[in-house]
């Protein structure tokens, strides 16, 4: 029992430690409060951007949810091209062997280097965006989908065979059911992938949306803005990994109680 | 294996390039917009003399191999400590936990502002790609070492310092090695953007500059280019990590 | 004969957990080169006896002592070999052995010499640049018997070592352990829950049951080794303990 309150009350000290210490430093002048805003400066610009919006009128919210909307455009875009792609190389050892230099070097090109790219072909609208994070996530997501298929338990198509049960059949109540797990945990990196990729690509061209806030906050010498624009980003992404755990969760509760009895 | 199995992969690659390259010349896309990649190699090996080809790749390298070092020894010694003494660890884990999810990129406006447009920020931006991915498996590898290994190590009184040093960390080097393989790929994913933003040279510059000046070639070699140096320096740290640690672990 | 090992009113439970303790309060004494075989169902507290005799456990009462002293924690001449995994797997077996001889300050030229010598007695000479992921199950637990020997360890105790093996090579490890035991005589205490691997084995079985942990049965067998499964007097003791194992079920 007293463990278990250390294990809270140790961390929030430590926070408030750590947020005191600024905000007394900032005060007493050690630093200075146009680079390192104090924690209360940042409660008031939070107070403000939900409110008032910067630039003035669009709200965190209105950047928040551009910032998700394109997301989840591109992550939905991407898993809806990858998914039957990463089946079917997959299920083609031949197939795959062919695939695998341009998939892992696809992968190695860094999505934001495609970003000169993505303005000539779409402009600077949100195409663009939608294109660079789709990119990001794609291969991720066919990576994992290929490795899920290869990495199915060879018993389980045996033991679905001695239940006469055969091509078709086995591919959609053996094979997918099997792979889902892995897919699941693919999707949830993708969407981590997704979470780095949005931040660049609205830097440039854009004043809409979390990322293109803490730039042009930048611009205006307003790093309390910046900063909270950061911790926002943060906390959105971690919202959108908690929902997609628990989904997770949901979906798979075999694997989810697998895992604790390995734990 | 048949001889079509065992050269799979370059029959891919070329059929790859191949089919990009026809795309191109047929004009299914309008080459200003997306060039052949022959073109592209041409343009670029023609415009670009070689030295300043190998400068650009080399400063990028120097920035992420700078970030990447110091975010590797800074995730690695935090991470062993938090994952080793419980004081470490309530200390530590709430400020990174409330910093980790906040993208690399995120933090390039603030590196700006607390370090200026030079070197500087970027390496900071590579060094935070690095460390958290670092310290998070460095951390977790302390935590999930088996039990029965401690156990042993204390049975011939083993401890202090000398536990920690001699079967604490190399027990958890696996998962340290595979940490600092997945801070590196992020670190110079986060370069490439930082060298976009902000930069007087470097792969990610080279790429921006070439669009800018309407050389959508040079661009597209440079992609290609990023693509080759990620995936050759990846390979390089997957190499040393089978010569130390696969020697006695399988990944 | 002097007593090697000799436990008094030795208790453990623990903190988190309510109910009867995990042992009850045991006595025991424990000869010297006598070799003790604990025998019991999951939760019967061998374990737990077994790891506060290595003292890598703190008793909640009673007292052990060791050669006449207390033990105060691990060291002091006790070796341990524990179920399979517990090798350094980045260790070589060779580096392994000396591992434990470096730790009793023998230097590192001798730590090398004598991890050889150990390696040829548990049958494993040339075998001692190879990781312990490129050795089987068997020979994990030879070069784990040859790192606990390394210790120079009056006592030997051993936490189920073979029970991850498979049958076969249980068996020819059980007949291995006996031969290095004939060489290097030491007073060995063994956990299993393999009533045969006991009647093989020991020179003395105890039987224990949970909750409290405690001994229940208590048999020495006198028969020269190496014993045959089909010795009418192993037969009557194996049914006796089972039936003794069942009753507490």
């Amino acid at each position: 029992m007293r463990a278990r309150a250390a294990e809270i009350l140790v961390p929030l000290a430590v926070l408030a430690a750590f947020l005191g210490t600024w905000e007394y430093a900032a005060a007493a002048g050690w630093l200075r409060p146009i680079r390192f805003p104090p924690p209360s400066r940042l409660a008031g610009s939070f107070v403000d951007l939900a409110f008032h919006g910067f630039p003035e009128g669009i709200t965190i919210w209105v950047h928040a949810a551009i910032t998700v909307q394109r997301i989840l455009a591109g992550h939905a875009l991407a898993l809806a091209l990858a998914i039957p792609l990463g089946l079917l190389i997959g299920s083609h050892a031949l197939l795959d062997r062919m695939t695998a230099p341009v998939v892992a070097f696809c992968r190695s090109v860094a999505t934001l280097s495609l970003l000169p790219l993505a303005l000539v072909w779409f402009g600077t609208g949100e195409g663009a965006k939608i294109f660079l994070i789709g990119y990001g996530c794609f291969w991720v997501m066919l990576s994992a989908t290929i490795a899920a298929v290869k990495l199915v338990d060879p018993v389980l198509i045996r033991a679905a065979r001695t239940m006469d049960t055969g091509g078709w059949a086995i591919f959609l109540r053996v094979v997918l059911p099997a792979t889902l797990p892995r897919l699941l945990s693919g999707a949830r990196i993708a969407l981590g992938v997704g979470f780095m990729v949005i931040v660049g690509a609205e830097m440039i061209g854009t004043i809409r949306g979390l990322g293109s806030l803490i730039m042009e906050a930048r611009t205006f010498y307003r790093t309390d803005i910046t900063m909270v624009g950061m911790l926002c980003i943060g906390a959105f992404g971690l919202a959108a990994m908690a929902a997609l755990e628990w989904l997770e969760a949901r979906l798979v509760p075999w694997q989810a109680r697998a895992e604790a009895q390995t734990r | 294996m048949t001889r079509l199995e065992r050269h799979a992969g370059t029959i891919g690659v070329v059929a790859f390039l191949l089919l990009w390259e026809t795309a191109a010349r047929l004009g299914w896309r309008n080459p200003a917009i997306m060039p052949a990649p022959s073109e592209a190699a041409l343009a670029a090996l023609t415009t670009i003399p070689p030295g300043v080809l190998a400068a650009h790749v080399a400063t990028s390298l120097g920035r992420v191999l700078a970030g990447f070092a110091l975010g590797a020894a800074a995730g690695v010694a935090l991470g062993i400590a938090a994952g080793w003494y419980r004081p470490v660890a309530l200390v530590c884990r709430p400020v990174v936990e409330i910093l980790r999810p906040i993208p690399p990129l995120a933090w390039i406006p603030v590196a700006i502002v607390w370090f200026g447009l030079g070197e500087p920020s970027k390496i900071f931006v590579i060094f935070l790609g690095t460390f958290f991915p670092v310290f998070t498996a460095a951390a977790r590898g302390m935590a999930s070492i088996p039990p029965v290994i401690l156990r042993a190590a204390r049975s011939m009184d083993v401890d202090g310092l000398r536990l920690l040093a001699k079967v604490a960390v190399p027990a958890a080097m696996p998962d340290i090695a595979t940490g600092l393989r997945i801070g590196f790929g992020l670190g110079f994913g986060v370069l490439v953007a930082a060298e976009l933003i902000a930069a007087e040279r470097g792969m990610g510059h080279l790429v921006m500059e070439a669009r800018q000046l309407g050389q959508l070639g040079i661009s597209v070699f440079g992609i290609f280019l990023i693509g080759i140096v990620n995936l050759v320096a990846d390979h390089q740290l997957a190499a040393a990590i089978r010569r130390t640690v696969g020697r006695w672990h399988r990944f | 004969m002097a007593a090697a090992i000799e436990i008094s009113g030795l208790a453990k439970s623990f903190a988190h957990d309510p109910g009867p303790p995990v042992l009850g309060a045991v006595d025991l004494g424990i000869e010297e080169n006598e070799f003790v075989v604990l025998l019991g169902r999951s939760g019967c507290g061998k374990t737990t006896l077994l790891n506060l005799v290595a003292g890598l456990e703190t008793p909640s009462a009673g007292r052990i002592l060791v050669g006449g002293t207390p033990v105060t924690g691990p060291g002091g001449g006790k070796g341990m070999v524990f179920q399979q995994g517990a090798l350094f797997p980045w260790l070589t077996a060779r580096r392994n052995i000396a591992f434990a001889a470096r730790n009793r300050g023998v230097a590192s030229a001798e730590a090398d010499r004598l991890a050889d010598e150990l390696l040829a007695l548990v049958g494993l000479a040339g075998a001692g640049h190879k990781y312990p992921f490129e050795l089987s199950g068997g020979m994990q637990q030879r070069v784990a018997i040859a790192r606990a020997l390394a210790l120079d360890p009056k006592i030997l105790l051993m936490d189920e070592p073979f029970g991850a093996l498979d049958e076969i090579t249980r068996n020819e490890m059980q007949d291995e352990l006996l031969r290095v035991w004939a060489q290097r005589r030491k007073t060995v205490v063994f956990v299993t829950h393999s009533i045969w691997e006991g009647l093989i084995l020991a020179d003395r079985i105890l039987v224990m049951a949970p909750r409290p942990g405690r001994f229940v049965l208590e048999r020495r067998i006198d028969l020269p080794r190496p014993r045959r499964r089909s010795d009418p007097a192993l037969i009557a003791l194996y049914d006796e303990i089972w039936a003794c194992l069942r009753g507490d079920a």
